[in-house]
């Protein structure tokens, strides 16, 4: 059952139709990746998910019931118009957030050290808010995300204006969220970090739900029935219908009929020495750019 | 509702306020520089009264026109002397003699009625070099020669009684017309009178100097939370109700601080200046009980009213522009606070007790200037539909507070508003 579900969910804004009849699921320890174009209406989406907008159809269950404040305790999130109040100490805007979110006093400020400390930030703990770079406040906003430990953490474009030292860095914490069996919800424009981090994806388009599934489902789904394969040997001499790839090896395009692991077994038959061989898997920017451009 | 999140949000707002320069110059240091002021006023007044004190008190008179009365005079050390508020008179057979002890720095100066008086009117003053020309203006000793010389002129030529009433033509005896016939007012009426309608127009002002004050932090933290764009993560975390109430509740104690710092100064100077005064005229108890009461209920009913509206603005300006509406209808009492002076249980009164915008000022005003108008019920039924109204319009505020927060860009319709609000 999904920490977070929406079934047939629909939103307007005046004649705006922001989310049509969206239905998916987000299950407990993935990190599940919500993609879409800006302005395809994944805000909406996760503020829907969040209680922070009411749909105007369907449900919306988190932790299996009604979103309430009880249960957003159990949340956390990073909208991707980020938000803190600048005249505020780094320290005591983190130890706020946590008490909003139903620490106790002390505990909010032990885990907004413990935070700072994780992310590297502790010398600034009592500098203002303004006098930081916009990588330390975005670093700041993702320790008030994290310190409650939250069940379920909505983020929201997380590496957006971090430099590549900071991306490992939230790369990491993600990572080991997943570890500790909590699930992460993120979405964002980067598709290497996709790729690389998330094990379900929904793709919003135009308010409609228009990909869902596993990632590696998917990006096979998507993938041309092509193999590249590293040989010494002329496979234009066998009558392979190849070119010459970028990589280096050969770019064969197969039948419908014939599968990747079958050719092989057929190149391996044939006497070719293979040094390496590949299917071609489609990346998720390519799908993206084919799904939303097909669209318009 | 949670009350430790509102609690929290109370506190973070109230936190933020009072550490502002802006708030701690408005509401510490401007009472400090203005006690400042008018200690460096009255002390320098002070000085100078002293200094005046310490001066001479003699004055010198010379009578060439042979016209004073010697009467009021009385021998002493072998002068004629009159000892009149304060002031002594030396009376001279010569001007050499008094212009000698003028000189000497004995008098503070001399006057010398002159030979032909009684044709020209004229009394010369002589000064010392070191006194201010007109410095003679501010004391009552000029008054005392006046009256020296009116009753020297008259006595013995009129009637005792005419005498009298050309020194003094008339006393005025004040009295109003009213059903009862023609009532005479005597002095403490007419203060009583300036007190009741004074206190209820500065309990109006120090309330709604109070409510703006407040609401304008108010208007000013919800532009701060948009133009911040924290609004998701505070919704994210707590109900629209819970910030709504969090910052009314901070936000109205900074304004309720600076409102008790400011009235505890001002009170201070007002019992310290009229101790005398509070022993002849009666203090309209029963508003002042109530008035705390009434503070807090119009400032979250109104409050929370414009914090929804604020909330629809997108900027400070805009917030500020829609939010007017509500100060308007406040300060509605003192719009007409002369008729409600004139007639405070007269229907308009009665009409605008129950009205929970106008209903804190109106009760105040009517217990303030007649509280035997004005029925206990009224009272507690005024204090009743404020209550409603103020958990009416936190329902509704929070509900267009979560809308408005969100809200970017142009203003959707009112039904829109509405649609998304429910």
């Amino acid at each position: 059952m999904g920490i977070l579900a929406y079934r047939g969910v629909s939103k307007r804004f005046g004649k705006h139709s922001a989310l049509e009849d969206v239905s998916l699921e987000v299950r407990p320890g993935e990190v599940f990746g919500l993609l879409g174009p800006n302005g395809a209406g994944k805000t909406t989406l996760i503020r829907i998910g969040l209680d922070i907008l009411r749909p105007d159809d369907g449900e919306v269950s988190l932790f299996g019931a009604a979103p309430e404040p009880k249960t957003l305790d159990r949340t956390a999130y990073l909208p991707e118009e980020r938000g803190v109040y600048r005249r505020a100490k780094v320290r005591e805007l983190l130890a706020y957030l946590g008490r909003l979110k139903g620490l106790k006093r002390t505990a909010a400020r032990t885990a907004a050290d413990h935070w700072l400390e994780r992310v590297g930030l502790s010398r600034v703990a009592d500098q203002r808010v303004e006098s930081l770079s916009k990588g330390m406040t975005q670093k700041v906003q993702i320790a008030a995300c994290l310190m409650t430990d939250p069940e379920l953490c909505v983020l929201d474009e997380p590496f957006s204006g971090l430099d590549p030292v900071n991306v490992a860095l939230i790369t990491s914490l993600i990572e080991e969220r997943r570890r500790s069996g909590q699930t992460t919800v993120l979405s964002t424009h980067m598709m290497h970090q996709v790729e690389a981090l998330c094990d379900r994806v929904a793709l919003i388009h135009r308010g409609r739900l228009v990909v869902y599934g596993q990632l590696d489902e998917i990006r096979r789904r998507y993938s041309p029935n092509e193999v590249i394969v590293w040989t010494a040997t002329d496979l234009l001499a066998f009558g392979v219908q190849a070119t010459l790839h970028r990589a280096g090896g050969w770019r064969v395009e197969l039948p419908p009929s014939v599968t990747p692991a079958g050719y092989l077994n057929e190149l391996v038959r044939n006497g070719v020495l293979i040094d390496r061989y590949e299917p071609l898997v489609a990346r998720m920017d390519e799908i993206f750019v084919s799904l939303v451009s097909g669209g318009r | 509702m949670r009350i430790q999140r509102i609690s929290a949000v109370a506190r973070f707002e109230f936190a933020s306020v009072v550490k502002r320069w802006s708030y701690l110059i408005a509401t510490f240091g401007l009472p400090v520089f203005l006690a400042l002021l008018s200690g460096t006023v009255i002390g320098a007044q002070t000085y100078f009264l002293t200094q005046r004190a310490a001066e001479s008190s003699e004055f010198g008179l010379v009578d060439e026109a042979d016209v004073i009365d010697l009467g009021v005079f009385e021998e002493r050390e072998g002068t004629r002397v009159w000892t009149a508020n304060a002031n002594e008179i030396v009376l001279y057979d010569t001007s050499d003699a008094a212009s000698r002890d003028l000189e000497s720095g004995r008098l503070r100066a001399v006057y010398v009625v002159e030979k032909d008086y009684l044709s020209s009117g004229e009394v010369r003053a002589i000064q010392s070099e070191k006194t201010p020309l007109l410095s003679m203006g501010g004391t009552t000793i000029e008054p005392l020669l006046r009256s020296l010389l009116r009753k020297s002129l008259v006595e013995g030529r009129l009637d005792h009684d005419v005498q009298e009433r050309v020194i003094s033509p008339a006393y005025f005896v004040r009295s109003r017309l009213g059903p009862d016939g023609e009532q005479v007012t005597g002095v403490d009426e007419a203060l009583d009178l300036l007190v009741r309608t004074t206190i209820p127009l500065f309990l109006g002002i120090l309330l709604l100097t109070a409510l703006l004050s407040a609401s304008g932090y108010l208007v000013q933290t919800v532009s701060t939370d948009k133009e911040s764009k924290i609004v998701e993560v505070l919704l994210s975390s707590v109900t629209p109700e819970e910030i709504l109430a969090g910052k009314l509740f901070g936000l109205g104690a900074a304004g309720l601080l600076q409102f008790a710092v400011w009235s505890s100064m001002v009170v201070f100077v007002a019992l310290t200046a009229s101790a005398a005064l509070a022993a002849v005229v009666s203090i309209p108890w029963q508003a002042l009980a109530v008035a705390p009461v009434l503070f807090i209920l119009g400032y979250l009913f109104l409050g929370s009213l414009m914090l929804a509206t604020a909330a629809l603005g997108a900027n400070a300006a805009e917030s500020q522009k829609l939010t007017m509406g509500w100060a308007m209808l406040a300060i509605l009492p003192l719009m007409v606070l002369v008729i409600l002076l004139d007639e405070p249980n007269g229907i308009l009164g009665q009409v605008m007790t129950w009205i929970p915008f106008t209903s804190p000022l109106t009760v105040i005003i009517r217990l303030a200037v007649d509280s035997s108008g004005i029925a206990w019920w009224e009272v507690i039924g005024s204090m009743a539909v404020l209550l409603v109204s103020t958990w009416v319009s936190i329902r509704i505020g929070a509900r267009l507070f979560r809308v408005g927060f969100l809200l970017t860009g142009s203003m959707p319709s009112l039904a829109e508003l509405w649609r998304q609000a429910r």
